[in-house]
């Protein structure tokens, strides 16, 4: 696993990640928790356990470095899912995805899996979760911390947080370590105002010729200021991809309408 | 231009690619340390009260089964004394590895689904935790065995490769049940169950010569009976184990071991949405 902070140097236009006819179909259980007693008393009844969800539908897509992605869609339409297979985490059913450099793979969430530990011991562990050193780490932390501004919540255990401290803190892990590829999702419309308009400048910030930015969002405004690529996810389908005011346009108009010329009846 | 390339592709039904997975572990094992060791202190074991209540737990605990081992009218000598402690310590290995392994994978559900790591990591550092609890008991252990004044042998270094299988095999259950229990979630609350029957089908509160004719079977279902007997020769009577009981320990901790490895390397990848 080469190291997350270490950038490599990119030209721009260069192919940062490739999707080629990736479908993802899975198998997942219908209760929340499935348990062992609910299995032994529906025996015989021939109830199902699980379901087959089909997540993600022939996508082809390639992104560039020094291009900021907006990824966008309604609930449900797949763009976590397809997140979650650029950063190794599911492995599609169908296609192949090459991903050219690292991956930032501390996703929105991925920092405080464990709420009786500090921010502090949950930065480290994410960290060295996520393949990254000690020193690494170390040379990192006090800027997460700074961003962050959790000032000393940053050693209190993460369950004492709340919502907006925790997405503060997931931000800062995931805009101060410099990845070559950096995912973030829906992590900016968390935070209050102040927070909100600090990490969009961040991100703003980071977009340069040698990274690629994949920005899943709902906040569509946010979207038009700082992509200048999106594409348009419906139930597991690549419904459009180009400038993002049209995309976007075209997405608010489907919104609204709860139709569109681009989606027929094949959706 | 040395940029890393990562590919994913469909994975076919099976194991992932070993060598690849074994790199990936290797290159992560700091995080094991790091987490077993922010989970000791969160649990207040690197104070000094934290610390005296490991040992005095097992010690109380210990205490209480004497008790009943002198109502029940066994044997009440120190040697017997020796032999509970000893036994009971051991056992707790694998018992704590079992209760920390078995909702180690389910406990660590974000982390599942936002990065990619060998999960199996997860049911380890749950095993490095229950050897931590473990060492300080083991102090405890000689100190009772100088004191009661069984002797100390040359033969007791069979106690590295007694402590070693166990280790082996508190691996092994703590895998295989982490990876069960993302299945059945209420395996944890049977744990408790299934750990006291072990404890009692175990050689702790009696000894393995003791038990009658009529109930040798005990000895071939249970995996911790080789262990525990040998552990006791060992380290209570200075003699060295039997190499069939050893063997045998042996043969259940890898078979238990590559059975649940194998179910938990060819899930592991549908974790993520499973949780």
């Amino acid at each position: 696993m080469s190291s997350l902070s270490v950038s490599n140097s990119h030209l721009t236009n260069e192919l940062a990640v490739s999707i080629r006819g990736v479908g993802l179909t899975y198998t997942t259980s219908i209760d929340k928790k499935p348990t062992l007693k609910s299995r032994v008393k529906s025996l015989g009844r021939g109830t199902k356990q699980t379901r087959v969800v089909r997540a993600l539908d022939d996508i082809n897509l390639d992104v560039q470095y020094g291009h900021v992605l907006g990824v966008i869609g309604t609930n449900g339409a797949g763009k976590s899912s397809l997140m979650r297979c650029v950063a190794g985490i599911l492995p599609p059913s169908q296609g192949r995805i090459e991903v050219y450099g690292t991956v930032s793979t501390l996703l929105a969430l991925g920092v405080g899996f464990n709420p009786s530990m500090s921010g502090r011991d949950n930065v480290f562990l994410g960290g060295l979760a996520a393949g990254m050193s000690r020193e690494e780490i170390d040379g990192n932390f006090d800027e997460i911390a700074e961003f962050s501004e959790l000032g000393d919540a940053i050693d209190a255990p993460m369950r004492t947080y709340s919502s907006g401290m925790f997405a503060r803190l997931a931000f800062s892990v995931a805009a101060v370590v410099r990845p070559d590829i950096l995912i973030i999702d829906e992590a900016l419309s968390t935070g209050d105002a102040k927070f909100k308009e600090k990490s969009l400048n961040r991100v703003k910030e980071l977009r340069s010729d040698d990274r690629a930015l994949i920005l899943v969002s709902h906040a569509m405004q946010t979207l038009r200021e700082t992509c200048n690529d999106v594409v348009w996810l419906h139930k597991g389908k690549l419904v459009q991809r180009g400038e993002p005011n049209a995309i976007i346009d075209a997405y608010q108009e489907f919104l609204h309408l709860g139709k569109s010329a681009v989606i027929d009846e094949d959706f | 231009m040395s940029t890393p390339l990562q590919v994913y592709e469909p994975f076919k039904a099976g194991l992932p690619k070993l060598g690849r997975y074994w790199k990936s572990l290797w290159s992560r094992r700091t995080f094991i340390k790091e987490y077993a060791k922010s989970e000791l202190r969160e649990q207040h074991f690197d104070s000094v009260f934290g610390q005296l209540w490991l040992v005095l737990n097992p010690l109380l605990l210990s205490g209480v089964y004497f008790i009943l081992i002198i109502i029940i009218g066994g044997a009440t000598d120190s040697a017997r004394y020796a032999h509970l402690t000893a036994s009971l310590f051991l056992f707790y290995l694998v018992a704590n590895s079992l209760t920390g392994g078995v909702k180690s994978v389910t406990a660590g559900q974000r982390l599942i689904l936002n990065t990619a790591f060998p999960r199996i990591m997860l049911p380890i550092s749950a095993v490095v935790i229950a050897i931590f609890k473990f060492l300080p008991t083991l102090i405890v252990f000689v100190v009772i065995k100088a004191i009661v004044g069984s002797p100390f042998t040359i033969q007791m270094l069979w106690a590295i490769p007694v402590f070693l299988i166990t280790i082996f095999l508190s691996l092994a259950v703590a895998i295989t049940i982490s990876c069960i229990n993302v299945y059945f979630r209420d395996i944890a609350s049977f744990l408790p169950y299934l750990t006291r029957t072990l404890l009692y089908l175990s050689p702790i509160l009696y000894e393995a010569s003791a038990l009658k004719p009529s109930l040798r079977a005990i000895e071939i279902v249970n995996p911790l009976f080789p262990i525990l007997d040998s552990w006791s020769r060992v380290v209570v009577q200075g003699e060295a184990p039997q190499l069939s009981s050893m063997l045998q320990g042996l043969g259940w901790a890898t078979g238990i071991f590559f059975i649940g490895t194998y179910f938990f390397l060819s899930r592991e990848r549908e974790f993520a949405v499973r949780l």
